[in-house]
C-alpha cells in the first residue's frame, strides 16, 4: 500500500522535499513510518519532537496506516 | 427601560455568538471597532506583527508556511473550543501565511465580551493554544537571503 507523507519546517529542510510518497506493508504504522523519516533525515531530526497527524487529525498513539491516508510529522508549530 | 418597550439596539441581549476564523495569504484587513454594541462592554484586539530579529539575527522577513487544511480546521475548532470556555459574546481571528516583512500583522484576533476579565483570559488562552497546536510555522528570511526554519522559543 501506498502513503502520503507531508513535510512542514523543520522536516522539509532535513528531507529537502515538501512531500514524500512511501510503500508500506499492511501493519505498518505512524511509528514506523517516523521511523523511516527520521533515518532518511540523518541527525538533522535529532532532538526535535514530532507529532503525528493522519489525514490532517492528530493522533497521540501509534496508528495502523491505510491505502492513501496522509501523514505529516509536526514539528514544534511557531504560529502568531 | 419600561416594561414592554421595544428595545431599539442592534446588540441587545444578542444570544447568538459569531467566530470567524481565516487563514490568508495577503495582508490582514483588521476587523473594524463596533461601536453598536451595548451589552459587550470590553472590546479587545490583539496584533501579532514581525520583529525584525529572529535569535538574535537580523531578518528581511518572515514566511509562514501552514498545513493547508488541518491549520484551517484546528484554528477553528480551537476558536469553537475558546468560545464554550470562557464567557465571551464573539471571537474574530485572521492569520496570515506566505511572506511577511518586519512591522506587517501576522496574526489580528478581536474578541468582544461583557467584561474585561473574561475577554483578557480568552485571548490570552487562544493565543497560547494557537501557538501549540495550529499548524503553521515561521521561516526566517536572512540578511544574506538564506531561507532556514524559525527556532524562535515563544514565551508566554
Amino acid at each position: 500500500m501506498k502513503i502520503t507523507v507531508k513535510c512542514f519546517s523543520q522536516v522539509k529542510y532535513a528531507l529537502e522535499t515538501d512531500e514524500l510518497s512511501l510503500e508500506l506493508n499492511p501493519g505498518q504504522t505512524t511509528a514506523d513510518v517516523e521511523e523511516r523519516v527520521r533515518q532518511r533525515a540523518g541527525k538533522k531530526l535529532d532532538g526535535v519532537l514530532l507529532r503525528i497527524a493522519v489525514n490532517r487529525i492528530y493522533v497521540k498513539e501509534p496508528r495502523d496506516l491505510e491505502d492513501g491516508d496522509e501523514v505529516a510529522f509536526i514539528p514544534p508549530v511557531q504560529g502568531g | 427601560m419600561k416594561m414592554g418597550m421595544k428595545w431599539p439596539l442592534f446588540h441587545q441581549s444578542r444570544a447568538d455568538k459569531v467566530v470567524l476564523t481565516e487563514i490568508v495569504p495577503a495582508p490582514i484587513v483588521p476587523f473594524p471597532s463596533d461601536n453598536t454594541r451595548r451589552e459587550e462592554g470590553a472590546e479587545l484586539v490583539f496584533n501579532g506583527r514581525v520583529r525584525g530579529t529572529e535569535q538574535g539575527q537580523d531578518i528581511l522577513a518572515l514566511e509562514y508556511e501552514h498545513y493547508e487544511g488541518m491549520a484551517e480546521q484546528e484554528l477553528q475548532s480551537l476558536a469553537d473550543e475558546t468560545m464554550a470556555k470562557f464567557l465571551i459574546q464573539d471571537l474574530f481571528c485572521r492569520h496570515r501565511v506566505g511572506r511577511i516583512t518586519i512591522g506587517e500583522a501576522s496574526l489580528h484576533v478581536a474578541i468582544w465580551s461583557q467584561h474585561r476579565k473574561e475577554g483578557l483570559q480568552a485571548m490570552t488562552y487562544f493565543i497560547r493554544e494557537l501557538k501549540e497546536r495550529v499548524p503553521i510555522w515561521k521561516w526566517a528570511i536572512l540578511v544574506s537571503g538564506e531561507r532556514v526554519p524559525s527556532e524562535c522559543v515563544h514565551r508566554d
